[in-house]
């Protein structure tokens, strides 16, 4: 073997390169689990101290302890439920109000954005103007404004402001005429099952063809004609074959409420946990004498309440309702029934939501066109295809992606954003979790139980968006 | 020219028709029109859907303008620029406003660029107080604060500062605000003032405070972290990584919260408890960091790997080439991000407000509170929170207007 010429071929092991990086990672990871150490362990010596935890410094058993507070909306929640049942229900207004909002700020942002690149000069300042003023403003002030200075405004129940046939505004909510199914309707549940295979079939199918004959097009519109038969076909059997069950039986009290209801078990009186209760029956309420004292129908919830009838109702008859109705809401007393009612906190908030990201995506939406060269434009019409074509197959295909990875973080942005419902007391998960915290004490684990939650839905929106994306992006070689 | 060839006269022998004027509907206003307003028959109706939506909003607009009651807003201007700051003692607010226009002025002087266009701005808003009757003394702080940034334009322009004297006066005057605003100290030209607990700060000040302190102490993490999310050490890496993802997937609100609730857990406990101020502040600061470190990396990034390869040619070490070559290069290139960060801290700072600091919103929410206006119809909250939007539309939208000039001369988006 070859000396080397060189004295000493390999340097010490301090000036290694190898041995440094390892060194020096070595001194950085235990800096950082000393200094974790050291918070954790003042953490645990103040939390004994101050000794206000339930159930020892870092437990969880808060979780299935009786949370003794109400929560005003979200799925029903009884104050003898635990808070773990609590804070499910924050999660899920916290859904409710991000997955309306990303739908609707989509929307306003894709017609803004679109405004903003439009020939027409007036609509694109006008465009301009809503993206500017909405983007340069705190949400909390937008949310603010929207819930104390323009819903608490409206009129009150009594001289609610009228949307038509729409619905109704008032300080106290929004209350909007919204198709529901009927007690018949679960009938035609299997139909719309159906319907919606059939959709995904034939959509494929179509699409299929398509490509085979070297076409392009994604097969959506037949999927969705065919599916709207299937639909249609079950609506007409089912209106014209469902009856009640047998079983149908009602609760009369005081002459003037009560509750229309399978009676499952045959004893005559309404079991929640077992009795099926029937929605949107139309019923017919008779009093002592035989005579009509009153037309109706039931709600949702297989109820009915009459006010200022004539004479005290002791029977009623009911007819079949046809599968799907327009509930329309009716004022009744300090308050409206039928229909979907919005909350103030709920209508704010997501209104504050999705203006204030749709200001955002529009401007995603322009840089995402703008970013396709005028020459793909004028290629394409050289080419002898219609704006249309044009847009649907090169300039959109383009521009997508660009707009799909701002757009996510814009999506999360909304998302995490919601948590400002703490703001007008809407119960988000973070709202509960302030409540739970307050009655517990479990301060640290009410941070990570949030963290967690957050961070999950970040992590399952960037999956679900990082798969969109890979379908959009360019294939390279 | 001397060349002694007798200039040849070419005739045109087709000469051109004499000119026409345009057709009255392709030029001036009307011209105008057409191309923008009715090129086609769709192109009309949108203009009329346009014009009616216009029409909608301008006439509840105006309807709304002609009601409005600005009473409460004028009634506690103090109030929205200082929180409930001693009155006797504004002067040290107005020192530092002073201070800061000085080192702007000089600034803009000697740097130009964005701090030019922002001290533009930031001159028009001085004048249009200075002649706002606000009484006190606050005209005159206003008119000397104009002064003084006009005065450091000047000398700045002419290059009497050394940059590295005003970096230096900019980094002395984070801490001397605080010695300003905290008080209780026997001050040069103040003399003796009683300590000013920072719970009493508020208003446009600590919103200002809140978004300039963030940026300013998140800068040294947020570089450090970019690093570290490029090392190629794994350890660094992932650490970088983890803390970047885990702050950005959370909203702002919740690490307020742990601020305001867990900050002092995590102290020792002869350490006492640190401030509502300061723990909002650190909250802000973890949560700017991540996305700086962000911005920082995008610069980071668009630097070529042949600057890395040249400075490892020339023999600089690590720590050199990030320090001469790599990090002023990628610094400039993110200023314009950074501008953008700076206006989102200052929107986010209104957070604040629901942890209990007096910022800007919570005294909107006090001053609609104010038993006088309570017999106002309709509240006072619609004018209370338009004012205060429009202080915040005012500063992000210069800024981001100060911003885009920057970007398009730094020739972004132009490549």
């Amino acid at each position: 073997m070859a000396r080397s010429i060189f004295p000493n071929p390999k340097p010490p092991f301090y000036r290694d390169t190898r041995t440094i990086a390892v060194l020096v990672q070595l001194v950085f990871l235990v800096g950082v689990l000393l200094a974790g150490w050291f918070l954790y362990n003042n953490m645990t010596t103040r939390l004994a101290a101050a000794n206000t935890t339930t159930g020892g410094a870092l437990s969880w058993n808060f979780l299935s302890q009786t949370a003794g507070f109400g929560i005003s909306e979200g799925p029903a929640f009884q104050p003898e439920e635990s808070y773990g049942r609590a804070y499910w229900v924050g999660v899920v207004n916290t859904l409710r109000v991000g997955l309306t909002g990303v739908l609707l700020a989509t929307v306003v942002g894709l017609l803004a954005g679109v405004a903003r690149v439009s020939n027409n000069w007036l609509l694109r300042q006008l465009a301009g103007v809503y993206v500017d003023l909405f983007r340069s403003t705190p949400l909390l002030v937008q949310l603010l404004f929207w819930y104390v200075g323009v819903i608490a405004a409206l009129p009150n129940i009594q001289d609610a402001a009228e949307l038509g046939n729409l619905g109704y505004l008032t300080n106290r909510g929004m209350y909007l005429s919204w198709p529901q199914l009927t007690a018949t309707g679960l009938a035609w549940n299997g139909w719309l099952l159906g319907g919606g295979g059939v959709a995904v079939v034939v959509a494929w199918l179509q699409r299929r063809r398509l490509r085979r004959s070297g076409r392009l097009g994604s097969g959506l519109l037949a999927g969705v004609v065919a599916g709207g038969i299937v639909a249609a076909a079950g609506y007409a059997v089912v209106a014209a074959n469902a009856t009640l069950p047998t079983a149908t039986t009602y609760e009369l009290r005081r002459g003037d409420r009560g509750t229309l209801f399978e009676d499952r078990n045959g004893n005559g009186t309404l079991e929640p946990a077992i009795d099926q209760t029937l929605a949107h029956v139309p019923i017919t309420l008779y009093g002592a004498q035989d005579e009509v004292v009153a037309h109706g129908s039931t709600e949702q919830d297989g109820t009915f309440r009459f006010a200022d009838l004539p004479a005290e109702a002791v029977r009623l008859t009911w007819s079949t309702p046809p599968p799907l109705v327009l509930s329309e809401p009716q004022r009744q007393g300090f308050n409206f029934r039928g229909g979907v009612s919005l909350t103030p906190e709920f209508a704010a908030l997501l209104l504050a939501l999705f203006v204030y990201t749709g200001a955002f995506i529009a401007e995603i939406v322009r840089a995402g066109i703008s970013a396709v060269g005028k020459g793909q434009w004028e290629a394409s019409r050289a080419l002898g295809l219609s704006t249309g074509a044009t847009l649907q197959m090169i300039v959109l295909p383009q521009a997508l992606r660009v707009i799909i990875p701002p757009l996510t973080s814009q999506y999360l942005n909304l998302v995490k954003n919601s948590s400002l419902a703490i703001a007008v007391g809407y119960p988000d998960l973070f709202n509960v979790s302030r409540t739970i915290v307050n009655q517990t004490g479990a301060e640290v684990q009410g941070i990570v139980l949030v963290m967690a939650t957050y961070l999950t839905f970040s992590l399952v929106t960037s999956l679900f968006m990082n798969w969109y994306n890979r379908r959009v992006a360019l294939v390279e070689r | 020219m001397a060349t002694g060839i007798p200039p040849t006269h070419w005739v045109n022998p087709n000469p051109p028709a004499p000119s026409q004027k345009p057709p009255a509907t392709t030029v001036g206003g009307i011209g105008w029109l057409r191309a923008h307003l009715f090129s086609t028959a769709a192109n009309s109706v949108l203009t009329l859907a346009t014009l009616w939506v216009l029409y909608w909003i301008g006439e509840r607009l105006a309807r709304w303008l002609a009601g409005a009651f600005w009473e409460p807003i004028w009634a506690n201007r103090k109030l929205f620029a200082t929180g409930i700051y001693p009155s006797e003692q504004l002067g040290q607010p107005a020192v530092v406003l002073l201070l800061v226009c000085a080192l702007f002025g000089l600034s803009a002087g000697r740097w130009g660029s964005i701090m030019r266009t922002v001290g533009i701005g930031l001159a028009a808003l001085l004048l249009l107080l200075a002649l706002i009757p606000l009484g006190g003394m606050a005209q005159a702080v206003m008119a000397a604060g104009l002064a003084l940034l006009l005065g450091g334009y000047w000398l700045g322009a002419r290059g009497w500062v050394a940059s590295r004297w005003l970096v230096a006066g900019w980094v002395l005057s984070g801490p001397l605000t605080f010695v300003l605003l905290l008080g209780g100290v026997e001050l040069p030209l103040l003399g003796a003032s009683p300590a000013v607990d920072s719970s009493l700060w508020g208003g446009l000040m600590l919103t200002m405070l809140l978004a300039v302190v963030g940026i300013a102490l998140s800068f040294p993490v947020g570089v450090l972290l970019a690093l570290g999310r490029r090392s190629k050490l794994p350890v660094i890496r992932y650490f970088s990584i983890g803390y970047i993802e885990l702050i950005r997937g959370v909203p702002l609100i919740t690490l307020l919260f742990m601020g305001m609730t867990m900050l002092p857990l995590f102290l020792p406990g002869g350490w006492g408890n640190p401030s509502q101020l300061v723990r909002a502040m650190t909250a802000i600061t973890f949560f700017s960091a991540a996305y700086l470190a962000e911005n920082v990396r995008g610069g980071l990034q668009a630097i070529p790997k042949g600057q890395y390869e040249a400075a490892d040619a020339l023999g600089l070490s690590g720590l050199d080439s990030l320090r001469f070559i790599i990090l002023p290069q990628a610094l400039v290139k993110v200023i314009p991000a950074i501008v953008g960060q700076f206006i989102g801290l200052f929107k986010d700072t209104s957070l604040v407000s629901l942890v209990g600091l007096l910022e800007l919103v919570a005294v909107a929410k006090a001053v609609i509170q104010q038993p006088e206006w309570l017999g106002v119809a309709g509240g006072v909250a619609k004018e209370v929170y338009v004012f205060v939007g429009l202080i915040f539309f005012l500063f992000s939208y210069g800024m981001s207007f100060a911003s885009r000039r920057l970007e398009s001369k730094l020739g972004f988006g132009k490549r």
